[in-house]
């Protein structure tokens, strides 16, 4: 089976590429593509004039709530999710009941996301770096490396204990396991549930201090550097932790980082009426952190963009802001969002932003992912995006079970159109039917 | 147009005035024996996560006058206790036809999300850290009756603000209505960040009581020693007591404010507690008539209405 895209904009961050031309992709495999390809004998052409032809995106931070938390969201319906949001690839975390500190579970998502009812993109399973994710005993790394995970996270329970985290790193170093580390001091956080700041003054809730997460960065930062363990710290949200992490990076340490797109698209102010929509891991920040966070992406300071997809079921998010979970979901709004305030804003080119949401994280878990180049990944990876089609987000048209968005109702600008992987795997409802044609 | 009473940093000046002149209507006819215009007979629920006497029965009081009936829910024996969310209460008691609800709450904005789903009047009897109207309005009240008007007293609040509800709406009506506002206290127990609440912040008792008119002086709690943000209650009082040699810094005619009960010795020395005590009877009576006129405001239509309090954003988010 050969099928054409035809006359798209090739944008493969992996190669520099940026070209008007078209791709073939045969029996599942990219087999050609730029502005001499053979385009004789396609079974199916999609006429991609005006849209971008990219590799497919790759999210190094998505909760899948599988085992344990089925009713916010599943293996298949976060699949489907990503499968929509133009993603071929993603990486789960283990903060599931029970978390993911044994290989059996690792095969069990494996089995699940590999099912024909899933949305039929690749998951790279992220393990939990303690038992139970208590922040005392180590997993069992290699064995859940052999398994299949990529890397190694406590998530939003970050280790607490120095000596613990450092003897992980450690033992990482050895097998070459990535650590991703959300950064927190809790002891400084207990209780908050917002960033400390004006906002949290005047509403009469106990803040986060931004302290709370610098301590941290800076902690990890230190052992990665003498451990030499590779470290990615997730969802940086102030501009003294976008600093620390420059520093690290200048002195050597084998640091990246990404942010979520949350981070830069509000602040605490939208938190006064005790909208719990709007209530993040680490919390929204200022005006300040986000115009350093846009800084940082431009100048590379921070690698990539991730989701952090966390879906909750609405009961749990109507609750008042204390007593509500943290988190958004993010998987079929990221791409949209980061265009929107991102790429038409000139923060970042359209070949930065496909590298920041796809080449990057694939470079940094080792994933086979993120380029156009034949035979570097399983099978061919190819989102098909429309750069400047305006739309309004509506939460109730989403794959995901979770609802808990404060984009709903706002005006996007840009749009996943297809996702290829093997096979077309994803098709949006705005998709000008009419570029499709098929010989029979 | 029915509206909610969340908060005082949603209301305008004259909204504030119109509550005032109202309490104040209502205490002339109810002390002179007079009937007051009673609303449309509407069944308030009484929503008291946290327990307090002195609210409640304010609250009942107001009611009482007012022709208003209420049903009261208690908390632990209801089935919140069982596990059920807020907002299911908040349906179920919609569902009631109750007209109206009074809700205290130990979480900040617990009010503000029940308005979301009541579809009736809210009034917030005390949220969290948040905000606590009707106290500030009995305040002010109080305030006016001594000093004859709110614009261009300086008022000193005094204690842990950081944690006070009354001291959050103290701030806005206070400003909204002309005075200044300065809140004094150790670091600690003061606002993180001062920028969106108005209020000058400072850690000295006397710079920070300088020339007040009125000293407003905030129950300390024990808690704030066990979670580490106050040495003693000993240092507390030797930098941040009111009393015969500190009173002095601010003006001659200055009038003390405690919203009780007193830590003697502590917040206020005996000398400092005994003059304010003349001052709480009609501290507590006023709240009564406030509490008529928050009813009132909320159910009523009238001629000049001020323009309705901006309250959630209206969207039923998913």
């Amino acid at each position: 089976m050969k099928t054409l895209l035809k006359n798209g904009r090739i944008l493969d961050p992996s190669q520099e590429l940026d070209i008007v031309g078209s791709l073939v992709i045969e029996d599942d495999q990219i087999v050609e593509y730029g502005n001499e390809v053979d385009e004789s004998d396609a079974d199916e052409t999609y006429d991609c004039t005006g849209l971008w032809i990219t590799p497919g995106l790759v999210d190094p931070h998505v909760h899948l709530r599988e085992p344990g938390h089925e009713y916010k969201e599943t293996i298949i319906t976060g699949t489907q999710a990503a499968a929509a949001g133009g993603f071929t690839t993603i990486c789960c975390m283990p903060n599931t009941d029970p978390p993911l500190d044994n290989p059996a579970l690792i095969d069990f998502i494996l089995d699940r996301a590999a099912s024909p009812e899933a949305g039929g993109v690749f998951v790279a399973p992220i393990g939990a770096v303690t038992r139970g994710m208590e922040g005392k005993v180590l997993a069992d790394f290699a064995a859940l490396k052999k398994a299949g995970v990529v890397a190694v996270s406590d998530e939003d329970s970050p280790i607490q204990n120095a000596a613990v985290m450092s003897n992980a790193m450690e033992y990482c170093v050895q097998l070459d396991l990535p650590v991703m580390a959300h950064c927190e001091d809790k002891s400084l956080t207990e209780g908050g549930s917002i960033n400390e700041g004006a906002v949290s003054a005047m509403l009469g809730l106990k803040g986060m201090p931004r302290s709370a997460e610098e301590i941290a960065v800076m902690r990890n930062c230190v052992l990665s550097l003498h451990t030499g363990c590779q470290l990615h710290i997730m969802r940086v949200s102030t501009w003294g932790a976008v600093e620390m992490i420059r520093q690290a990076k200048y002195l050597g340490a084998p640091v990246t980082c990404d942010v979520s797109p949350f981070h830069i698209a509000f602040t605490d102010e939208m938190v006064v009426d005790f909208d719990a929509n709007f209530k993040m891991l680490p919390p929204l920040r200022t005006q300040v952190d986000v115009d350093i966070l846009l800084q940082a992406l431009n100048d590379g300071t921070i690698d990539c963009i991730a989701s952090d997809h966390s879906p909750h079921a609405s009961h749990e998010v109507q609750a008042p802001f204390e007593e509500a979970p943290f988190g958004m979901v993010g998987i079929e709004s990221v791409l949209a969002v980061t265009l929107t305030y991102l790429t038409h804003t000139n923060v970042l080119t359209p070949l930065q932003t496909i590298d920041k949401l796809s080449t990057a994280p694939a470079r940094i878990l080792r994933l086979e992912a993120g380029t156009l180049k034949p035979g570097e990944t399983p099978v061919a990876q190819v989102s098909v995006i429309d750069p400047n089609i305006k739309w309004t987000f509506d939460v109730n048209k989403t794959f995901s079970k979770g609802k808990n968005t404060p984009f709903h109702g706002m005006s996007l600008k840009g749009k996943s159109m297809l996702t290829f992987c093997g096979s077309e795997i994803y098709r949006d409802a705005y998709f000008d039917d009419s570029r499709y044609s098929i010989i029979d | 147009m029915k509206r909610n009473l969340l908060g005082i940093r949603h209301l305008d000046p004259t909204d504030i005035t119109y509550l005032i002149d109202q309490a104040t209507d209502y205490k002339k006819l109810i002390t002179k024996g007079k009937p007051v215009d009673s609303l449309t007979k509407h069944v308030i629920g009484m929503l008291f996560f946290e327990n307090s006497t002195r609210t409640r029965t304010s609250f009942e009081q107001a009611a009482y006058y007012l022709g208003l009936r209420t049903a009261n829910f208690a908390a632990q024996a209801s089935s919140m206790a069982k596990g059920e969310t807020l907002k299911d209460t908040i349906l179920t008691l919609r569902y009631e036809r109750l007209n109206g609800l009074v809700m205290r709450h130990r979480m900040s904005g617990a009010p503000t999300l029940a308005a979301r789903f009541f579809g009736g009047p809210v009034l917030n009897a005390g949220d969290g850290q948040h905000e606590h109207p009707t106290q500030a309005l009995a305040d002010a009240l109080t305030i006016i009756e001594r000093k004859g008007k709110l614009e261009g007293l300086t008022v000193a609040i005094i204690g842990d603000v950081k944690h006070s509800r009354v001291a959050r709406s103290n701030a806005w009506l206070l400003s909204k209505m002309g005075a200044t506002v300065r809140f004094v206290g150790p670091r600690t127990l003061m606002p993180s960040h001062s920028g969106m609440l108005p209020g000058q912040v400072y850690y000295d008792l006397e710079t920070g009581v300088a020339d007040a008119d009125v000293l407003m002086c905030l129950r300390l709690q024990k808690e704030r020693m066990e979670s580490g943000l106050l040495s003693s209650l000993g240092e507390y009082a030797k930098l941040y007591q009111i009393n015969r040699d500190t009173v002095r810094f601010a003006k001659r005619d200055a009038m003390v404010m405690h919203p009780g009960p007193i830590n003697r010795g502590i917040e206020l020395d005996d000398a400092a507690a005994d003059s304010e005590i003349s001052s709480i009877s009609s501290q507590v009576e006023n709240g009564i008539f406030v509490r008529m006129a928050a009813f009132n405001f909320c159910f009523s239509e009238t001629d000049n209405a001020p323009k309705p309090s901006k309250t959630s954003k209206g969207k039923s988010k998913a």
